[in-house]
């Protein structure tokens, strides 16, 4: 793609939308409001001819032509209407796709900052602001240009001097009009941005802590602030409402003065001879039609002005780095023993701290280790490095003596994030992320292995009970045990689990002990990695390795060796500094 | 959908006042109207008959000119107001919406909806913005300038307002077709668009996942497949859509052709004046216009017509009337929770299911049970946020008077109570502003209770330490750093009864010994303390432990007895 400042060029390019079908809709928009000028011109040339009291043979023509911009208007807008919404659906379904594409390429942590904020909530509305641009933006201003050059043109077939005037006066409503209205909105949006944003946190306050407030007296309070809030906004947007009622002041105006600067112009020229009186009517009555076209700039200015804005933000969204996947890496490790061999590694979030002095460790199947450390210790971005979606800061990570950045399908090492996704589709469907041929026994053998058995048995659907998006409907402590049936169905012989039995309140200890007995427990034959901030349970592990804050490495060794020695004192602290890096 | 709902005009004040000076510029308006169309006529029909010279339609012209000049500003007068109403609406709206919100409690406006509602007052009442702007404007010059401007047509040729009079009650009619259609395209497209919108989000969101199990590949087809089948099912909507505005506009224009046809033709025969014809075919469109506009502005004002009627939904619910005895003082009195139960709302549970728990002024109470057996319920209960479907709640005075808790004057009961939900709620403002919640609080006081959860570490660390600000929702602090602060405020409270629920939730391994101690020193202090927990170290300080279960509604719960 060839690189182009402004962002709404470059995301209208990733529409890939046909530019015949443009001009087409374009055309065809034109004829529908040109029939309406049309209809204004033949009907003031009919009436007036009438009025000479010709034969009523010679009118004729014109009222069959009347009649015809009378059907034609209605029936090319619909069809318009058709071919330019159709346009701009067939542009986002491909702009989704290429976004989705691009970010499913892009670096782990691009992906992890579409988690925060409302960004992931705006994508949907911006790429449907963009598709709008195509209906509400470019097609309005190609009709216009289109109508408008048409309509000069046939006045200055009759009178130059009234072709000229409506000209002016159209490129005086067809400008300044949509001018002054982007700037209004452009001032609104400026000006209330933090205005809204308090509005909006302030409700949000309101409405999820409602409770809170109304038990501790404070709602009062808050909705003070809101009052101030909305007093600032109700500002702003005042600002804004002045240059937005001269706009919508332009087009009566600029309508009038064509009007009446033809009327001025076109009767001393009627009087002298030089202009037929049948044709004055013509010229004074067409331009009543003519700024129909241009009324819907403003619109359309307006509407450029958003799309541009949510352009950019796609832009910014898509343009992030690629971290290709190489897909030609073949399945490693004959006979699926791989082997993940980290050495002398340090690892960082891209522009954060680095944690970790030199990190050797080894995950092979059949054994199982611990990381513990406290939370805000950056164990996130120790395990996207370890399954290779983060470089490493430096050192290395290799799986079978490949760098780990160099993903394999399927990859032999899976990560189970503690944010892990859930779909917002069936239980079934959600353990067929990991792996598509997934049959309903697997799954409830896996489900069982991992303790969520009964609680499978007591939905109303069993496998095919909907979970809610994002797991709203399940529980903090059945969520985390069905994203470990997920891990565990998958194909990946490596995992890397991240707090695997946080939030589970029954038998914690019990479920991570069984996790890290590769040799009988429900991970059977794999390598298991888990990084908690807990001791309890760790005694199956083959080795524990314990992080201080600092992220450096306080000791490591034998279930026996560490848990003997270090009691609950493992991990202190209160946490991370605040606006840790590690906390995507 | 009514054009103008009179809920809205009940709920907003500013809409009130905005409808009355609209109908004004509306009428004003018309009178405009008729007169250009007329001065128009006046001012041309001379010199195309060759009767008159520029000297004898020149005060015409004059008369014409300012009539344009007074449109152009009546347009911009309206305009300008309109958005300032239009704020105005939005603003009074959202503050009811919140307010009743806020009443309606934690399951009033539903658990499922609350989301929604969030929406709704951040994004969705805006979307009245172009009604307001646009649609209501051309709804009243329909009622004000489509009537006059008939009647003026009647007054100069009455074929040609018989002509306009036969077509124009079928443009109400195909507005209500349109109206019809459109509002079930709009439902249609609204679910298509939601189910879509949802799934591809979906895939995005959960796009770390799919990667972090090497199966990211996959679903781009199916990101394309959703796209194309979006398409073809808005398209076929938006045929029938557009067919129904397709008539409606062929109505208005092929009425307008008809018009200077017949005028044209009664003129050849001397029946009609070159000027009354000319005004009339004026006129004619202008009978029409604000029609047109309603339609066209239709669907920019369905998404904020939606938005207010779920806001009316909301602000329609009933908020169960408070009651109005005074709380008796809950250093002495004693809560009795007898066989209550609560059905989880979308699932087929009740959480709890049949709990007896009696809180005695001075003990430790712990409240246990797995995720999900309804104890933050059982707590909203018990803060009286929540009646249960059954069973009795009911609290006995020191003298031995019971009164259930849902006649108790709510504040007089909220007084005497601090709570720590999972997750606080932290306003914006210093470390200190928060910690002290408005009371009057030693820095000694405060750093002591500070050591003892934990947060004095944090503060420490902080460049401005107690002076830091943060911002909404406590941004700046993780998690577990926002639960010691609440910890913090809980132990400064001097109220009788402090719940805490879950406060171990968030917080680091040697969380416990915190919570334990700050239970302890609550327990030192006199307070009843109600304790949300699963953990065991957590319930050794307990001096009594209720188990909560669940039951599924489906089939009868077996009444479970702790």
């Amino acid at each position: 793609m060839t690189p182009h400042r402004d962002p709404l060029v470059q995301a209208v390019h990733l529409l890939d939308i046909s530019w015949r079908r443009v001009a087409l809709a374009t055309v065809t928009g034109a004829g529908a409001l040109g029939s309406a000028v049309a209809l204004a011109a033949v009907s003031a040339w009919l009436i007036a001819r009438a009025s000479q009291m010709p034969p009523v043979m010679t009118l004729s023509m014109a009222a069959v032509a009347v009649r015809m911009f009378g059907i034609t208007r209605g029936l090319l807008r619909y069809l318009e209407r058709l071919l330019s919404h159709d346009l701009a659906l067939r542009g986002m379904a491909t702009l989704r796709t290429r976004i989705y594409t691009r970010l499913a390429d892009g670096s782990a942590d691009t992906l992890m900052r579409l988690r925060r904020g409302d960004l992931l909530a705006r994508v949907g509305a911006d790429v449907d602001m963009i598709g709008d641009v195509v209906v509400r933006g470019l097609m309005p201003l190609g009709v216009a240009l289109v109508v408008s050059t048409g309509s000069v043109a046939l006045l200055a077939a009759f009178f130059p001097a009234a072709g000229l005037a409506l000209a002016a006066c159209l490129l005086v409503a067809g400008a300044v009009a949509p001018l002054l209205a982007v700037h209004a909105v452009r001032t609104v949006q400026r000006d209330t941005a933090r205005a809204r944003a308090e509005v909006s946190a302030v409700s949000l306050t309101l409405l999820h802590g409602g409770p809170e407030l109304t038990v501790s007296g404070r709602t009062d309070d808050v909705l003070a602030e809101l009052d101030a809030a909305e007093r600032a906004l109700a500002r702003a947007e005042d600002r804004g409402a002045a240059p937005a009622a001269v706009a919508a002041a332009v087009l009566p105006l600029a309508t009038g003065l064509a009007v009446l600067s033809a009327l001025v112009l076109g009767t001393p020229a009627t009087t002298a001879g030089t202009l037929d009186p049948v044709l004055l009517a013509v010229v004074v009555l067409t331009p009543l039609a003519a700024f129909e076209a241009v009324s819907l700039l403003p619109a359309a200015g307006v509407q450029v002005l958003r799309s541009r804005e949510a352009a950019r933000r796609i832009m910014e969204l898509v343009d992030g780095p690629t971290t290709t996947t190489d897909e030609t890496v073949p399945a490693p490790g004959t006979g699926g023993r791989p082997v993940l061999r980290a050495r002398d590694l340090r690892c960082a979030w891209p522009g954060g701290r680095s944690l970790l002095d030199g990190l050797d460790l080894d995950l092979e199947p059949g054994r199982s280790l611990a990381i513990v450390g406290p939370s805000g210790v950056g164990k996130t971005t120790l395990l996207l490095t370890l399954a290779g979606l983060l470089p490493p800061a430096s050192g290395t990570v290799e799986v079978d003596g490949r760098p780990a950045t160099a993903r394999s399908r399927p990859p032999a090492v899976s990560l189970t994030a503690e944010d892990a996704h859930v779909f917002d589709t069936t239980v079934l469907e959600n353990l067929r992320v990991a792996r598509g041929d997934v049959t309903p026994a697997q799954a409830r053998a896996a489900m069982a292995a991992v303790g969520a058995g009964p609680w499978l048995e007591a939905l109303p659907l069993g496998l095919d009970t909907v979970l809610g998006s994002d797991a709203g409907r399940i529980s903090g402590g059945e969520r985390r045990r069905l994203l470990l049936a997920r891990a565990l169905l998958g194909p990946s012989p490596l995992l890397l689990l991240d707090e695997p039995t946080e939030h589970v309140d029954e038998g914690a200890a019990d479920l991570l002990a069984s996790l890290l007995r590769t040799d009988d427990g429900p991970a059977v034959g794999r390598g298991v990695l888990v990084v908690t901030h807990r001791l309890d349970g760790l005694e199956h592990a083959d080795e524990i390795i314990v992080l201080e804050p600092d992220g450096s490495v306080r000791e490591r060794g034998s279930p026996r060796a560490i848990l003997g020695r270090s009691a609950p004192t493992a991990t202190s602290g209160p946490g991370a500094p605040p606006e840790g890096e590690d906390r995507p | 959908m009514k054009p103008l709902d009179p809920r809205l005009l009940r709920r907003a004040r500013a809409a009130r006042r905005y409808v009355v000076l609209t109908a004004g510029t509306g009428a004003l308006t018309a009178a405009l109207v008729i007169a250009q169309a007329l001065l128009l006529a006046h001012a041309l029909a001379p010199v195309v008959t060759r009767e008159g010279d520029w000297p004898d339609v020149a005060p015409t012209v004059g008369w014409l000119a300012a009539v344009v000049a007074l449109r152009a500003l009546l347009t911009g007068a309206q305009e300008r107001y309109a958005h300032r109403a239009a704020t105005r609406t939005v603003q009074q709206l959202r503050r009811a919406l919140l307010t009743h919100a806020v009443a309606l409690g934690p399951r009033g406006a539903g658990t499922e909806q609350s989301t929604a509602v969030a929406t709704l007052a951040t994004r969705g009442l805006a979307d009245l913005e172009p009604y307001f702007v646009r649609y209501l404007p051309q709804l009243l010059l329909a009622a004000t300038v489509t009537p006059a401007t008939l009647a003026v047509v009647l007054g100069l040729d009455w074929i040609a307002a018989l002509t306009i009079a036969v077509t124009l009650p079928l443009v109400p009619l195909f507005m209500v077709l349109v109206g019809w259609l459109t509002q079930g395209y709009a439902r249609r497209r609204l679910s298509t668009m939601a189910r879509l919108g949802d799934q591809v989000m979906d895939l995005l969101a959960g796009l770390p996942t799919l990667k972090a199990l090497g199966r990211e590949t996959g679903p781009a087809t199916r990101v394309r497949a959703l796209g194309e089948s979006h398409r073809r099912a808005t398209m076929g909507t938006l045929r029938v859509a557009f067919l129904s505005g397709m008539v409606l506009e062929l109505l208005t224009t092929l009425a307008v052709a008809l018009v200077a046809v017949g005028v044209g033709f009664r003129l050849v025969y001397g029946h009609l004046d070159l000027t009354t014809a000319l005004a009339v075919l004026v006129l004619a469109p202008e009978v029409y216009f604000p029609l047109r506009q309603v339609g066209a502005h239709f669907h920019a004002s369905a998404d904020g017509v939606a938005a207010a009627e779920r806001t009316f939904e909301v602000l329609d619910r009933p908020v169960p009337a408070p009651g109005a005895a005074p709380a008796p003082d809950l250093r002495t009195a004693t809560l009795t929770l007898h066989d209550v139960s609560v059905t989880a709302p979308e699932r087929d549970t009740v959480a709890p299911a049949h709990l007896d728990l009696v809180l005695r002024p001075g003990e430790v109470h712990a409240l246990t049970g797995p995720n999900g057996a309804g104890k933050s319920t059982a707590v909203a209960v018990v803060l009286g946020l929540l009646r249960p479907e059954t069973g009795s709640v009911t609290v006995t005075a020191a003298d031995g008077t019971r009164t259930p808790l849902h006649d108790l004057q709510p504040a007089t009961w909220w007084n005497q109570i601090t709570w720590v939900p999972q997750r606080a709620v932290l306003v914006p403002g210093t470390l200190a502003d928060l910690v002290d919640d408005g009371r009057r609080i030693s820095a000694v006081a405060r750093t002591h209770a500070a050591t003892l959860t934990g947060l004095q570490d944090v503060v420490d660390r902080l460049p401005h330490g107690w002076d830091t600000s943060l911002g909404h929702g406590g941004h700046g602090l993780s998690l577990g750093e926002r639960q010691r602060l609440a910890l913090t405020r809980a132990l400064l409270a001097r109220t009788p009864l402090v719940v805490l629920d879950e406060p171990t939730a968030h917080l680091d391994h040697d969380a416990e010994d915190v919570v334990v101690q700050a239970v302890r020193r609550l327990r030192e202090s006199g307070r009843t303390v109600l304790l949300v927990s699963h953990r065991a170290s957590t319930l050794a300080v307990a001096d009594r432990v209720t188990p909560c279960t669940a039951a599924s509604s489906r089939t009868e719960p077996a009444p479970a007895r702790p």
